[in-house]
This record gives C-alpha cells, sequence and structure tokens, in this order.
C-alpha cells in the first residue's frame, strides 16, 4: 500500500464518515466514539487494501494470460525457421608471432654412415628469427544425426612455410558418435584424436601453451590423431571412472603407419589404444585427476627403415587443482603432467641395428614427459612454467658408464648428451572467454642440436558456439 | 595359495554385493539432480518425501562458470530426472557434462530434463546475437529466481516436470506445490510492505543479475561493474559509471560472492555509498540456507545499505 492511498483512504473516511459527525464528537468529546471512529478508519482502510492487493493479482494475472500467448507465437515462430536444423559452427582463428635465436636443428656429426637425423630440422617447418604464422583457421561443425547418433568435423586450414606459405586444408577430425548406447557405453568411429592421455588430444589453439610439449611432438608427433574405432564406458561408480579402447590405423602424425599401396597391413599392423582414468574430490576446493594410457602396434612398418617391428607407448598423466569455490576469490592453481615411455624401433639409425648377443634386434625405450604449473590469477591473468624432457628414440648406440660399468645411452657420436630440456614461462591473458593473447619464452637445451631461444605471441579468438567439451575442460 | 585368492576374491564379492544393495535401497527414492542451489531447494519442496535431491553447483560459486568436475558425471549417469534454471544460464559447463552422462533420459529435449525458465517471460533479450554485446546472457536476463514471483514459475514448472516424469506422484506433487505457494503468497505480501522504503532507489551491482528483483520492488537499476555480462570493466567505463552514479545520486553497489571486494569499495568510496553483499542463490550466504531465506535476506541486507547510505525511503 502506498502512502498516497493511505491519505486517500483518510480522505474518504473524513468525507463518507467525519464529516457529518465532526459536531457531535467536538460537543460529547467522548473516548468511546473516538476509538469507534479509528476502528472504523482501520477497517476502511484494510478494506481499501484488500481491493487493491485484489486488482493487482488481476492485472498480474492478465499480464502472465498475455505473456504465455505472446511467448507460445515466439517460440512457434522460433521452429519455424530452417535454420534450426543447421549444425552449431564455430571458427578459431590462432596467429602466432615469433622470434627464434636459430633453426633448431640436429648437429651434423661426424658423417659416418646411419646418422639419419644429423642436420635436419627439429620439429618445425617455421623458419628461424622473426617470423608471423596462421597457425591455423580451424572450423568446427557438429550436430546430431538422428535420435541415435551425432557427429562433427574440424576442418583446419593452416598456412605452412614448407609450401611456399600456402595453407593446406586438412580434415583433422570427422567423427560419428553414439549417443543412445546401453550400458553406459559409447562408439566413436572415423577420424578422430586417440583418447590416449590428455595434451596429445587437445587441438593446437587449445592447449595451455603456444607449443605443444616437445615431448609430446616427438612421441605422438602432435595431435593423437588416427582413423578408426573407438568404444568407451563410464563405470557405474560413485566415483569417477572412465574407460577406453581404440583400434586404428596410427597414433599421431605417425609417418610408420605401414600404409603402402604395395604391401597389405596384417591385422598386427594397426594400432591398439586402451585409458582408463579416474577423478577424485579430496575436499570442495581440491581434486585430483590420474590416468593411464597405451599404444601398441604389434607388427608396425617402418617405412623409411623397410623394417617391422613392435611399437608400444605408454603414458601416465595426473593433473591437480586447487579452485576455491567463491568467497571472492577467483584463483586457482593447476599442477599437470604426463609421463611416457616410447618402446620401438628395433633398428636404430645411428650406428646400426643394436643386436644383442643371439644375434636379435634389440627394442630401444625413450622416456619423454612435462610437467607445468599454472596459477590464475584472475579471471583475466594466468602466468605458468613448464619443463619438458625427453629422450631420442633415434638415438645412438648405447655406451658403457665408466663408473658403473652398465650399458646407458648419455652421448653420441659426436659428445653431446642426447636427452633435451626445455624451459618455459607464460602468460595468458582472456579479455574475455573467446578471444586470448598469450606471450611466451622457451629456453631449449637440446642433447645432439643446437640450444636455443624462442619468443611467441599468440592470439587466438573464437567464432561462433565455441563451447568446451568435456575433454577439452581447464 | 590359490585358497588365499578364493577367499579374497569371495570377500570381494561380498563387499560389492553389499555396496550394490545399499546403492539399490538408496536409489527407491526419485534421485533428482539440480544444476543450482535454488533449484535443488525447490524440488525437495515439491518431491517431499519422495525425492532425493542434490545441486551440482554450490550458493558461493559463480553459477556461469562451475568448473567442469568429472565427479558430477556418476550424479548425472544416475540422475532420474535434471533440473536447470535454463535461458543459458549454465551453458559454459551443463551441455559438455550431460553430453558426457550417458544417460540420454536427461538430455536436453527429452522429459527428464527440465527447464525451469519455462513459464518466465525473460528480460533484456538481446535484439540480435552478438558477442560484442557479452558473452552470458544470450537469451535474455536468467537471474529470474532472484524474483518471488519468478520462484512460483519454478515450482510449478518443476511440479508439471515432476508429474510428466511420475505421473503415479501427481497428488503429492500437486499437494506440496499448493503448499508452497501459500507459504509464497504470504511471505510475498509481507516483503513487499518491507520492501517498501527500497522503492525508488538507485543501485549497481557487478553483475547484471538484479534485474528481476529491482523490477519487483521498485528499484533502479543504473548499471554494472562489468562492461557486459561475463565482461570484466575497463578502467574508462568505470570512470563512465562512477560519473553517471554521481549524477543520478546512486549510493548502493551491490557485490555478489564471487567477485572480489576491490572494485566494488573503490567505487562506493568514490560515491560516498554502500556496499553490500548479496547472495543471488541459495547458500550464498551462511543465513541463507533456503529459497525464502534468500528473498528475505536480499531485502533485509539491501534496506541496512540504503538505509545507512541515506538513500531509503519513508514509508
Ligand atoms: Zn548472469
Amino acid at each position: 500500500m502506498h502512502v498516497g492511498s493511505r491519505a486517500l483512504a483518510l480522505l474518504v473516511v473524513f468525507a463518507l464518515g467525519l464529516g457529518p459527525l465532526a459536531p457531535a464528537v467536538f460537543a460529547q468529546e467522548k473516548a468511546s466514539e473516538l476509538e469507534n471512529l479509528k476502528k472504523q478508519m482501520l477497517q476502511m482502510e484494510e478494506q481499501f487494501q484488500q481491493l487493491q492487493q485484489q486488482i493487482e493479482k488481476l492485472e498480474t494475472k492478465k499480464i502472465q494470460e498475455v505473456e504465455a500467448k505472446a511467448n507460445a507465437a515466439l517460440e512457434s515462430s522460433k521452429k519455424t525457421f530452417a535454420s534450426q536444423f543447421n549444425p552449431a559452427l564455430s571458427l578459431g582463428i590462432d596467429t602466432i608471432g615469433s622470434y627464434k635465436s636459430h633453426r633448431q636443428a640436429f648437429n651434423p656429426g661426424d658423417g659416418t654412415a646411419g646418422t639419419r637425423d644429423a642436420g635436419q630440422p627439429i620439429n618445425n617447418t617455421r623458419p628461424a628469427g622473426a617470423d608471423f604464422n596462421l597457425r591455423s583457421a580451424e572450423l568446427f561443425i557438429s550436430a546430431d544425426v538422428d535420435p541415435f547418433t551425432r557427429a562433427y568435423a574440424t576442418i583446419n586450414a593452416s598456412a605452412d612455410a614448407a609450401n611456399n606459405d600456402e595453407a593446406i586444408l586438412s580434415v583433422e577430425e570427422a567423427a560419428i558418435v553414439t549417443t543412445r548406447l546401453p550400458y553406459n557405453l559409447t562408439v566413436r568411429g572415423g577420424r578422430f584424436f586417440a583418447d590416449f592421455g590428455v595434451l596429445p588430444h587437445r587441438h593446437d589453439h587449445d592447449l595451455p601453451f603456444v607449443d605443444r610439449p616437445p615431448s609430446l611432438a616427438t612421441f605422438v608427433g602432435g595431435e593423437a590423431q588416427t582413423n578408426g574405432v573407438e568404444v568407451s564406458w563410464l563405470a557405474p561408480t560413485p566415483f569417477f571412472l572412465r574407460a577406453s579402447g581404440t583400434v586404428g590405423n596410427k597414433l599421431g602424425a605417425d609417418f610408420r603407419d605401414g600404409v603402402s599401396d604395395v604391401n597389405s597391413r596384417p591385422i598386427k599392423g594397426l594400432t591398439y589404444m586402451g585409458r582408463l582414468q579416474t577423478y577424485f574430490d579430496i575436499n570442495d576446493d581440491n581434486n585430483v585427476e590420474l590416468g593411464g594410457s597405451i599404444a601398441e602396434t604389434p607388427n608396425a612398418e617402418d617405412v623409411t627403415n623397410s623394417g617391422r617391428f613392435e611399437r608400444r607407448l605408454v603414458g601416465m598423466d595426473f593433473k591437480y587443482r586447487w579452485y576455491p569455490l567463491g568467497y571472492g576469490v577467483r584463483q586457482s592453481l593447476t599442477v599437470a603432467g604426463e609421463l611416457l615411455h616410447d618402446l620401438g624401433e628395433a633398428d636404430p639409425v645411428n650406428g646400426g641395428p643394436r643386436r644383442d648377443i643371439f644375434g636379435n634386434a634389440v627394442r630401444q625405450g625413450a622416456w619423454g614427459g612435462y610437467v607445468y604449473a599454472e596459477y590464475r590469477l584472475s579471471k583475466q591473468w594466468r602466468p605458468g612454467v613448464r619443463f619438458d624432457y625427453f629422450q631420442l628414440q633415434s638415438e645412438p648406440l648405447l655406451v658403457t658408464n665408466s663408473f658403473t660399468l652398465q650399458p646407458a645411452s648419455t652421448l653420441n657420436a659426436t659428445g653431446h648428451r642426447t636427452d633435451n630440456r626445455t624451459w618455459t614461462a607464460y602468460l595468458t591473458w582472456f579479455p574475455s572467454e573467446f578471444q586470448r593473447l598469450r606471450l611466451q619464452y622457451n629456453r631449449s637445451d637440446r642433447g645432439n642440436a643446437q640450444d636455443a631461444n624462442e619468443f611467441f605471441l599468440q592470439w587466438t579468438a573464437f567464432l561462433g558456439s565455441h563451447s568446451h567439451g568435456f575433454s577439452e575442460r581447464e | 595359495m590359490t585358497l588365499v585368492w578364493c577367499n579374497r576374491l569371495w570377500a570381494l564379492a561380498f563387499a560389492l554385493a553389499l555396496v550394490s544393495s545399499g546403492m539399490a535401497r538408496a536409489e527407491e527414492k526419485i534421485y533428482v539432480v539440480t544444476t543450482l542451489p535454488d533449484l535443488a531447494d525447490i524440488t525437495a519442496r515439491i518431491g517431499g518425501e519422495l525425492v532425493t535431491v542434490e545441486s551440482l553447483a554450490k550458493g558461493i560459486e559463480d553459477p556461469h562458470g562451475v568448473p567442469i568436475k568429472p565427479s558430477f558425471l556418476p550424479k548425472l549417469n544416475r540422475a532420474q530426472v535434471v533440473v536447470v534454471m535454463g535461458l543459458e544460464y549454465e551453458h559454459s559447463w551443463i551441455p559438455a557434462l550431460l553430453s558426457e552422462a550417458r544417460n540420454s533420459k536427461i538430455m536436453k529435449g527429452n522429459i527428464g530434463y527440465i527447464d525451469a525458465s519455462l513459464k518466465v517471460t525473460p528480460k533484456e533479450v538481446p535484439m540480435d546475437l552478438s558477442r560484442a554485446k557479452g558473452e552470458l546472457h544470450p537469451a535474455g536476463n536468467p537471474h529470474f529466481n532472484l524474483d518471488p514471483e519468478g520462484g512460483r514459475l519454478i515450482a510449478q514448472t518443476i511440479a508439471e516436470g515432476l508429474t510428466l516424469n511420475f505421473p503415479q506422484h501427481r497428488a503429492t506433487f500437486e499437494a506440496n506445490l499448493k503448499a508452497f505457494l501459500a507459504q509464497l503468497d504470504a511471505k510475498i505480501r509481507e516483503w513487499k510492505i518491507m520492501a517498501k522504503p527500497l522503492q525508488g532507489v538507485r543501485f549497481v551491482s557487478y553483475h547484471q543479475d538484479f534485474t528481476y528483483f529491482a523490477d519487483r520492488f521498485g528499484m533502479e537499476y543504473v548499471g554494472t561493474i562489468e562492461l557486459k555480462p561475463g565482461i570484466e570493466p575497463t578502467a574508462a567505463h568505470l570512470v563512465e559509471l562512477v560519473q553517471s552514479m554521481k549524477t543520478e545520486g546512486v549510493k548502493v553497489v551491490i557485490r555478489e560472492p564471487h567477485f572480489s571486494e576491490k572494485v566494488p569499495s573503490q567505487i562506493a568510496a568514490q560515491v560516498g555509498g554502500q556496499v553490500v553483499k548479496l547472495p543471488i542463490m541459495v547458500g550464498g550466504a551462511p543465513e541463507v540456507k533456503t529459497y525464502f531465506d534468500l528473498i528475505e535476506y536480499n531485502i533485509r541486507e539491501l534496506l541496512k545499505a540504503a538505509q545507512a547510505a541515506g538513500v531509503a525511503g519513508k514509508v
């Protein structure tokens, strides 16, 4: 009830009731009559209030009815748009400006036979010195196919120096995913980033850094692309437990996938992958994620060396997060890493095949991995550091450690250490959820290659319905 | 050796049987998962004894940016019904979870997916969908839960949704809804009288979330600290905001619990006003345990702030 309406009520009381009675009141001055009047006034005020409430009620009801009708009309008009059936589209634009002290390449070595890596560039087709690179203009399309499946595709055009800076169009992913299988199962088929590790199946522009950790770039070869079929299962446990198995023709940018138009590929030439992952909330603010992955190719073909070998890549990953909920704190800490062991290539290059005392080829393992810590200072600012280490698969002969007399792989023909370290510091700025600028410094110390300093500035933007899927979550 | 292993296997099987039978007993109740705690509180009122309700987000979180925790998946996987606020309120986190939960019953478009915004007429619907207008309210302002009349619509939608899923309990849901709405009506009458001094009070908030509340109780929204919903302020924007607050005589600055104190208090100091920390969901303040608490707490704290700033109206 407003102040105004109360005054009105008083006025009404005066006009109707008090006015004619006034002489009597003044004449007799009876307290009881005054009381009566007060009561009357209160009653009338109450009636007024009730009336007003009724009016309000009626009005809101009317408005609601009208609104409901308008809504219904709006909804039906929405449904008639043909674009309702169009798939969701998004475009990611990822541009990198960089300065590198020099082009990283393997040391020339001593020229002896088998030094395959001698003088070759490392993981990189970009020039040394100053550079600008549209790393990717990536189109992402997704939609339901029917009530039982959905499908998505990622089409990437990236300009590459090795191709006169002309963009090469490639289908990074194009896969069909089931949505209604029983027993918590999902099947995915086509070309997709295989469920191996954590960062291997992230697109370049979705990585927490400018570059892919060098260990992953070396062991997996960029994104974990495969062509095949994957079955995944969410365990019906009270805690998160997920398992997947994949059969594909390769893992990542694997040039040794044995595809040749001359030889047929045995079923053992396919790559068999598996992954198990789990997650625990330590409490509301702290949680841990753990995973293990394996990729086994029983009989891979090395096209360059025209030999066959068994390759087994094993990965372990962890992620710890401190993410305090609310209370004005928007800060969080992530510490995560992956450890890989790559066992393969019976036919190492530097110095020819390695054989045991019976003359059989010996497979050689290599270790690699990275760990990073990122601190979110605010919604916009995230500094981080990363350390990456890996050994080379195509490593020279084992040498005997003069102290332990055990064979170890420490030196190559030119006397350099053959393990590779990269120290990284970076700072990411998010002006909004869909735009990101990142500054990064890499110091690479590579065993049998030149060391390098690298500076990057990355500018990334997303157009359209870019929403992070479950596997791209932070 | 084999005997030991056999014994161990038996023990394991026994333990598993115990666990699963325990789970089966717990699931005799209808298991409902809601995105936000207000929905959980209202669903518990409508479902009564028939339901077990759990909210994924907690009241102190940023409801637009709830971290996607894998521990949400087993809950969504088991859920018989999921209740979302709708109007794209949870668009940055719930679609990714639902598509991974392997529970087609609760996928959007199926009856197990209850959208609490169905009866709401959205305010501030963008005329064109451009991200230049911000990123968080593409379907209009989704903070209708802060208006008690919004609570009515939420309750009605949830009751209808539950009835659609479990028609055998229609009578219970209807009776519980009636009781809830009767209580809400009484409260709304009380709140309207209580909030009278807020009429005409001008205010700013960090995020654009008090629109429905302000309209209900006659307050005037002058601006937000955020540039656009979800976009942090620029320096120029803050200068402009303070200027317009001075010309319009704004003395009340609302700060939601998930935003930091710093900028709101700086702005309040510049205009000689008051910062008031207001929850936007149940659980956003320790005293706010139910939906009714939420509305009442916000009115009470705003009254205090308006009085302290000397802008509260006379009744
Ligand atoms: Zn919002």
